[in-house]
């Protein structure tokens, strides 16, 4: 073997219980490459690296470095092979500086904090050829730096592998980009990289090999530049898929939510959204884009009633509704829901049952002191049975249910109390193909159906699929609305970072109206 | 060979039972070894315990009356406390806001006591200690509502101001200081046995069953209602498994919070006045500790208004039991049922572990680095 591989697994099977995670897979990374690991959620990516970084071990298998058989017991050892782990989530302290953060995960790093080290790790990040100010706090850091600071933390401490768990979920198409070049670089001076993602163009971009896992068990691994994004998919799913997001064009109706001027703060008090004009039509899907943070959150929140608005109207079928509590605008047929980071913290009790869930919005309206269970066992069989929810019973705890059945009970919550607006931001977070596109067409047929959706993505390509207009925000403000089809993800990446601003183009008209409406203020007017 | 944890399936609900069982059993061998060691036949101890004293006693249902006047406060307390728990609110304070209570009654039952019925006296009494200790534990809800602070910080040393109130009730000899004997020089709390006491009511035989047993199996009931069927039940888990959810569904979080911390509170008041009702008396030692005990037993109960009542149960015959049998081995004491108790809560604990996780070993793991 005159190039031994840089990791090769051999056999590893790992199992949770009896649920089996890893069956059996055997894959392996040459030096000096870049490796895609592709699969669905649950199809045992992250468990198969983190066996690799030392958080789990495998119930059986071997895993060879270099060529020589290891077991990896800890993550020190792991770090001691030349193996590091950028996560998904950042392990860093928010407020020590960079340096100080690479300081305390350095073997030999002593009991004294040496006033030199802001220099040492300096000369380093020179070394690797990156640009970032060592004395910099954590919490003063933009994603894409986080990001930056946890490559170099694992550079510094030698790692020859470097796996990064879907390190692109959170940035810009910029950012990406910048990224992609970073990790270029690294593999041309030698390193091996393996990167876990499912977004399948980025695999075309950057990858060498494809590696694919499909529900624990390990696929096949091919050349990326002898495949094609339909096969790749195919070999992930296990069946032909069409990739293609429909999008039902719909006769435009009167606008149902119009929101003016509209002023918000977060929770610091600083401005979260700033002056923000636009309006949802019945039966168009509207999309928000923009960086994490831009505001997004805050402006759900304001739509759904559970944040104050500072200044400006927000109109509703012709009436004003600033200041109702949440539960007078849920009843006015605004729904709003909100997938956070984890998942689980908006919208959903996660120890309760899916029943109990079902009852959320409505408990109240029954008469009587007691709560209707049975009323929310028929919803809850109801909305299991349209959306294809996979779950034991009714009465089983949400959070042990898997990501794409969480997010369809609590879309089939909001889409059971009939609504004329959704808010939806993140709805597929975290959802693989299968349940991502399951729904995409619950979204579709409620716009079919002539409700408004306001849609808070993440994934431009999907929302250039989905939405028919996209609006841009940036930093709380608007930076103009564009209609899907004739954008491109050049011109929304500009616009999410502020560099291009098109709110100022048609100065005969309120910012953030689409060109080619006609909704003035006559109209409004009227409407208000 | 390397030891793995691995999460389990769910356990079907009697090998549960099975499991905590052996925990039981375990904390009673270990006990043992201990009686064992210092000379005494754990069997004979042990029999003499779980039996409190009652085989060949000619007034053993006097035995089961006194087990019965410390059950009801300790179940009553730790309902009460389950319904903060269930909200994740950790009211550590059963203890503070159970004495604010006894003293309360005590106050109705020296001040009015002489001059109304029984009965009226009584139900004042039980207003009376519900609506201070309900507002004792309200203040607390209020500040962390209000405030953000931290409710288990307060309640905690709340806790040391109401005891250190009925210290000084306790020990000021004073004019004005009518919880006093008037007839004593030194300072002793009054009596008020001879005017107002819960009735009991004879079943048959000469056990008589006091009327506070009955209310609080009735409580008891009624709380397992409200927390599995009410709205406002429902209100509670809501809040307790995610505020934010709660909030995003338009209930009103901080008044659920405040209503719930104050009717759990309430409840421990109720009990106080139980207890007061059946010692028509005060003391400094009036909560004997069901404000502590009444936490372990809400966890141990996993919160469960059904198992509270059954480990209730069992900790009482710890107690009282322990006591039975220090008259027989002297060389045991009574606080031996609190080593027990420790025991059988670690041990239920570890019980938990097993119930959740499987330990499994396998002989050959990978090879050694190098």
């Amino acid at each position: 073997m005159s190039q031994p591989y840089a990791i090769e697994l051999k056999g590893i099977t790992k199992a949770f219980g009896s649920v089996v995670a890893n069956k059996n897979i055997s894959l392996n990374v040459k030096q000096g490459e870049i490796l895609a690991l592709l699969g669905e959620n649950g199809s045992g990516k992250t468990t198969l690296m983190n066996m690799l970084s030392g958080i789990y071990k495998p119930d059986s298998g071997e895993i060879f470095v270099e060529g020589k058989p290891v077991s990896i017991n800890s993550p020190e050892d792991s770090k001691r092979l030349g193996i590091g782990m950028v996560h998904q989530h950042f392990k860093l302290v928010d407020v020590f500086s960079a340096a100080d953060n690479i300081w305390i995960g350095r073997e030999k790093a002593g009991l004294r904090l040496k006033k030199n080290r802001f220099a040492l790790v300096e000369e380093m990040i020179q070394r690797f050829g990156f640009d970032l100010d060592p004395a910099k706090k954590v919490y003063n850091m933009s994603v894409s730096e986080k990001q930056t600071l946890e490559i170099i933390k694992v550079l510094s401490y030698g790692a020859k592998t470097i796996i990064l768990d879907e390190p692109t979920a959170v940035l810009t198409v910029q950012e990406i980009d910048k990224l992609f070049g970073v990790l270029r670089r690294m593999k041309a001076e030698g390193h091996s990289i393996i990167i876990i993602t499912h977004k399948l163009n980025e695999v075309m971009d950057i990858s060498d090999r494809v590696a694919i896992l499909r529900k624990g068990e390990y696929i096949t691994t091919v050349d990326t530049r002898e495949t094609n994004e339909q096969e790749l998919t195919e070999w992930m799913v296990g069946r032909k898929v069409d990739l293609n997001i429909d999008r039902p064009v719909m006769e435009k109706t009167r606008p149902l939510l119009e929101l003016r001027d509209v002023t918000i703060r977060n929770d610091e008090g600083a401005l979260a959204i700033d002056g923000v004009n636009f309006y949802i039509r019945g039966g168009e899907i509207l999309g928000v884009a923009g960086i994490a943070g831009c505001g997004q959150k805050e402006l759900c929140e304001a739509i759904a009633g559970l944040r104050p608005i500072e200044k400006g109207q927000m109109i509703h079928k012709g009436d004003n509704i600033v200041g109702l509590p949440p539960k007078a605008i849920h009843e006015k047929g605004i729904s709003m829901s909100f997938i956070p980071e984890d998942r689980l913290g908006m919208g959903l009790a996660p120890s309760l049952s899916i029943t109990d869930n079902m009852l959320l919005k409505n408990y109240a309206d029954t008469k009587g002191p007691f709560v209707n269970r049975k009323q929310g066992r028929a919803d809850a069989e109801n909305v299991i049975q349209e959306l294809d929810v996979v779950t034991p019973s009714t009465e089983t705890p949400v959070r042990r249910l898997s990501g794409g059945n969480v997010q369809k009970v609590l879309l089939g919550r909001e889409i059971k109390a009939g609504p004329n607006v959704i808010v939806t931001a993140y709805p597929v977070r975290g959802l693989d193909i299968n349940s991502s596109y399951a729904i995409y067409n619950i979204l579709n047929r409620q716009k079919q159906a002539g409700v408004g959706i306001l849609f808070v993505g993440e994934d431009l390509d999907v929302m250039m699929a989905l939405c028919d207009k996209i609006m841009v925000l940036c930093h709380g403000r608007l930076m103009g609305v564009v209609h899907a089809h004739k954008t491109t993800k050049e011109e929304l990446g500009l616009m999410m970072t502020g560099a291009l601003d098109l709110t100022d183009k048609y100065e005969d008209k309120p910012a953030g109206i689409a060109k080619d409406t006609r909704f003035g203020e006559k109209e409004g007017e009227e409407e208000a | 060979m390397h030891i793995h944890i691995v999460k389990r399936d769910k356990l079907p609900l009697w090998k549960k039972c099975c499991f905590y069982l052996a925990a039981v059993l375990a904390a009673l061998v270990l006990g043992g070894v201990v009686l064992l060691s210092i000379g005494v036949n754990p069997l004979e101890y042990y029999t003499r315990m779980f039996t409190m004293g009652t085989m060949g006693n000619p007034i053993a249902y006097r035995v089961f009356e006194n087990y019965l006047k410390d059950f009801v406060p300790l179940v009553l307390t730790s309902v009460a406390l389950s319904l903060a728990f269930k909200m994740r609110f950790w009211n550590i304070g059963g203890e503070g806001q159970f004495i604010m209570g006894a003293i309360s009654a005590a106050f109705v039952a020296l001040k009015l006591g002489p001059s109304l019925p029984n009965a009226v006296t009584l139900l004042l009494m039980c207003l009376a200690a519900m609506v201070v200790a309900g507002l004792y534990g309200l203040l607390v809800a209020a500040l962390k509502v209000r405030f953000g602070t931290n409710e288990t910080l307060l309640t905690l040393m709340l806790n040391y101001v109401a005891l250190y109130v009925l210290i000084f009730l306790g020990e000021t000899k004073a004019d004005w200081n009518f919880f006093l004997r008037e007839d004593s020089v030194r300072p002793v709390f009054a009596s008020f046995s001879d005017w107002v006491k819960f009735p009991a009511f004879s079943l048959g035989g000469r056990f008589t069953l006091n009327i506070c047993v009955i209310l609080t199996v009735v409580v008891g009931l009624l709380v397992y209602l409200y927390l599995k069927k009410t709205k406002q039940g429902y209100e509670i888990a809501v809040v307790g498994d995610s505020a934010g959810t709660a909030r995003y569904a338009g209930m009103k979080v901080n008044r659920i919070v405040l209503r719930t911390v104050f009717l759990s509170a309430c409840l421990i008041g109720l009990a106080a006045a139980f207890k007061v009702g059946t010692a028509g008396i005060l003391s400094t030692a009036i909560t004997n500790d069901v404000g502590w005990t009444g936490i372990i037993v809400a966890w141990l109960a996993q919160l469960n208004t059904v198992a509270i009542f059954l480990v209730a149960a069992l900790i009482c015959v710890l107690h009282n039991g322990s006591v039975a049998a220090a008259a027989t081995f002297s060389r045991v004491d009574s606080s031996f049922a609190n080593m027990l108790q420790g025991a059988i809560l670690f041990l239920v604990l570890a019980a938990d572990f097993f119930i959740r996780f499987r330990v499994v070993i396998t002989k050959k793991g990978g090879r050694d680095n190098g």
